[in-house]
């Protein structure tokens, strides 16, 4: 007993070490970001700041606060999130009840098709061309829609829906409920964990979502804060420098500038974690042991 | 509900659902044809301003560079509108991946009849598709553009653009002088400490570093950025070669005596380039790392005094005299942009007249307003009056002028000027930004550089020569193709190879043979031939 708990012992040492280490190396760059964001410029181009910031200072927030399109984008990113999860979950959620139905008719049929998507797309210009010709560029559909049910969560929530015991619906059948009040009143409730789990992956696809958002938008008033921020990141060092003659684009946009844009951007989503928490791990373990 | 019913029900959804499928297919349906004809609006003439009668909208593709994003309101668009007529309706992309938008527009049909940021050489994969406008069918529409072509002399450098059918399809900025702004920027302080003067040649240089280490051995005087691409781009036409940014293939042309072209990596000029640098590092006057090391860590070395040279531009200097008042401290050193150095052939510079440019998409030629579309652009990027007004705005608001000399108004500030002025020139107005504002006469380009920027810009007119441009070599797309298939792995090998000879690990002296016989292994020989090959096919286009 005692040879046991000594050999459990050593194993979780190493094994804290270990996740300590991980832990260290992931965290390391974004509290690298974040010290930046707070320090003075000239620490940083002089390659003084590493853990903490130096010459600490809330200026570059400030400066970025005042930038219009900042907000704007900020603005555009909210609702394309808020929207896109929304109907995201609306949809998953009608396709996942039906496919969990061995009843279903036709499922044999559907299940394929379902499944073909997730290893096949149409590329990048025939997707495009369809967008254009539905009529959808530059408006809010082109991102969401295209998007809505990712293929992968669409299978995971199936997989939970088919955990559901079968004779929770009949009993509710019995009492004279149609399939909608079943879905709404009885199933959903009890999904919470994986609605939790969906509402983060949705979400935050949404959220970082920049490449649909500049594929089909013409205007900078509807591009996204992630698109703002990816022109700040990599837009100045862009120009062709075969010259010299585009001397003055290459200004680089302030190394705080790009840091503090960053953490805001990813601000909002990091509050969502701590509350989503609890259902992650029940929802990414759904399917993995039936019954 | 009626089992009957609730089956004719499921039948008619389940036929819906898969007729909807067919939606998608169904002929084009053939849009009006207006067959509208293209107006004559009569020749506009250089040096007038161009007004349309009554209010056009041209569609255009814009380059959203973050240091001064887009705004609806600026001054540069009114005042385009209230002196043209012309209303520019603009698609904006990030300048991160404009050239996406780009491929992605054209590819799809949607391309805006004008796309500008056009580098030469970009425009080629399309031209095969048929998608973009040979321009030059139709320059003579545009009489600023001509005139500028003929006055500075660029006919030959226009010929650099040519395709195979003879036609160019980017319409290139155009200076009047090259600009050669990078160089290299030196601790004048520490120079002077020694007592070194600044040098003027390669070999000055290499005295000059050896001087700094003799008195401090524990520095290393030079330390580089750019993955040294800049300083060999500066450096090889001084020994004879091609090198860095400006390496392209590796093909080089000999001159118009012999005709021919080369391949400089394996010629005498080439290894003399990299016997000197290999030089300087045996020695630890120049940092090995130069060659790998990220932007940010050159930078660095440089500004907490640790290396007193390195590459940089006027921006540069701007850029690091912020960042040195504090490491340093603001009088406690003194930084300056040499001139470039002369090298065994004398002091040459690999000079461009053209720079980035316009780009049409063809289906501008069908457009009603084409000829005022031409005129438009005409005016606005080649004319006098458009391209001042570009670059320093509207006179009296934005700048003032006096007996020729311009100057911006006080509260207006543009990267070193009125640097106490609350409103910039790019951000605030629009004006000077990179979409619009480039190319023009010299007068023009030195009227908004800094005093030390004009003596660095006339001293490079006064003592470097510029090489003559190599002429076009009119590969068609099968033959670019194989010749892109030689020259990629080819290029690779050679930077590897020349990156080991100057650091050190392959020995200049026993493995120089053995490298030329992996690059003849390689293709080089392949290359150089296919190059002469269609260059004499094709060089009677040249002179059409």
């Amino acid at each position: 007993m005692a040879k046991q708990s000594r050999q459990y012992k050593v194993f979780q040492v190493f094994n804290v070490i270990l996740l300590l280490l991980i832990v260290i190396i992931t965290l390391y760059p974004f509290i690298y970001v974040v010290s930046q964001s707070f320090s003075a410029e000239k620490y940083i181009i002089a390659g003084k700041v590493n853990l903490f910031p130096k010459g600490f200072n809330i200026n570059t927030y400030m400066v970025i606060m005042k930038e219009k399109y900042f907000w704007v984008g900020y603005k555009n990113t909210v609702l394309y999130t808020v929207f896109g999860t929304l109907i995201s979950l609306a949809m998953s959620t009608l396709l996942a009840y039906p496919l969990s139905k061995k009843r279903l008719v036709g499922k044999k049929l559907l299940m394929p098709f379902v499944i073909f998507t997730m290893f096949f797309n149409g590329g990048l210009i025939p997707n495009y061309l369809l967008i254009r010709n539905l009529g959808m560029r530059n408006t809010i559909w082109s991102i969401i829609i295209p998007g809505a049910i990712s293929t992968y969560n669409l299978i995971i929530m199936k997989s939970f829906f088919e955990g559901i015991p079968n004779e929770l619906e009949e009993a509710a059948a019995v009492d004279g409920s149609s399939t909608y009040r079943t879905l709404i009143s009885i199933i959903l409730p009890l999904s919470m964990p994986i609605m939790a789990t969906m509402t983060l992956f949705y979400a935050v696809g949404n959220w970082n979502n920049w490449f649909g958002p500049f594929l089909y938008f013409d205007s900078k008033d509807q591009f996204p804060v992630t698109l703002y921020l990816r022109n700040i990141i990599s837009g100045a060092q862009q120009s062709s420098v075969s010259s010299g003659s585009d001397a003055d684009e290459l200004a680089q946009i302030g190394a705080t500038i790009k840091s503090a844009t960053i953490v805001l951007t990813v601000l909002p989503i990091l509050c969502i974690y701590p509350f989503i928490q609890k259902y992650f791990v029940t929802g990414v373990m759904i399917g993995s042991v039936k019954g | 509900m009626n089992k009957k019913l609730k089956k004719l029900i499921m039948c008619t959804v389940m036929v819906t659902l898969c007729a909807s499928a067919f939606v998608g297919c169904g002929s084009k349906k053939d849009t009006a044809k207006t067959d509208a004809k293209v107006k004559d609006t009569g020749t506009f003439l250089a040096n007038t301003t161009f007004k349309s009668d009554e209010p056009l909208e041209f569609n255009m593709l814009y380059s959203d560079a973050p240091n001064y994003p887009y705004q609806k309101d600026w001054l540069l668009f009114k005042e385009i509108t209230k002196r043209t007529n012309v209303t520019l309706k603009l698609t904006t992309s990030p300048a991160s991946d404009y050239s996406q938008k780009r491929s992605l527009l054209i590819s799809t049909g949607d391309a805006p009849l004008i796309m500008p940021k056009t580098y030469p050489g970009q425009e080629v994969p399309f031209i095969a598709s048929g998608a973009i406008l040979p321009i030059s069918d139709y320059v003579s529409q545009m009489p600023n553009y001509m005139k500028k072509v003929k006055e500075w002399g660029l006919e030959g450098d226009l010929k650099s653009l040519m395709q195979k059918d003879g036609k160019y399809y980017v319409l290139p900025g155009l200076h009047e002088k090259p600009v050669q702004d990078y160089s290299y920027i030196i601790r004048t302080d520490i120079f002077d400490k020694y007592k070194i003067k600044v040098p003027t040649s390669y070999d000055e240089l290499y005295e000059a570093t050896k001087t700094i280490k003799a008195a401090e051995p524990n520095i290393i005087p030079w330390t580089d950025r750019y993955e040294f691409q800049n300083t060999l781009n500066l450096a090889a036409p001084t020994f004879g070669a091609i090198a860095g940014w400006g390496y392209g293939e590796g093909t080089k042309y000999t001159d118009s005596k012999t005709d021919k072209f080369v391949f400089s990596p394996v010629t005498s000029e080439y290894k003399d380039m990299l016997t000197y640098f290999n030089k300087l590092v045996k020695e630890k006057l120049l940092d090995p790392q130069s060659f790998t090391q990220s932007e940010d860590q050159a930078v660095q070395k440089f500004v907490n005094g640790k290396s007193y040279i390195i590459s940089g531009n006027s921006q540069s200097i701007t850029s690091l005299t912020e960042t040195m008042n504090s490491t340093i401290g603001k009088d406690k050193y003194k930084i300056s942009k040499i001139l470039d150095p002369a090298g065994p052939k004398g002091s040459v510079l690999a000079g461009n007249h053209l720079e980035n440019g316009i780009m049409f998409s063809s289906k501008a030629k069908d457009n009603p307003n084409f000829n005022q579309m031409l005129h438009f652009v005409d005016w606005l990027w080649y004319s006098d009056e458009g391209q001042e007004l570009s670059k320093w705005g509207v006179e009296g608001t934005t700048y003032t002028k006096e007996n020729g000399v311009r100057k911006l108004t006080s509260d207006v500030t543009f990267q070193t000027l009125n640097p106490t002025g609350t409103k910039d020139l790019r951000k605030q107005y629009g004006f000077s930004g990179g979409v619009f504002a480039y190319g023009g006469s010299q007068d023009l380009y030195l009227s908004m550089l800094s005093p030390a920027d004009v003596a660095f810009q006339t001293a490079v007119d006064k003592t470097m020569t510029i090489l003559p441009q190599a002429p076009p070599v009119l590969f068609s797309s099968d033959e670019r193709e194989e010749a892109n298939l030689i020259s990629k792995p080819l290029t690779d090998y050679v930077n590897q190879m020349s990156l080991k000879f100057m650091v050190g690990n392959q020995s200049l002296d026993t493995n120089w043979d053995d490298y030329v016989n992996q690059c003849k292994t390689k293709g080089s020989d392949k290359l150089v031939d296919m190059t002469n090959k269609v260059y004499q096919e094709t060089k009677s286009t040249l002179n059409k």
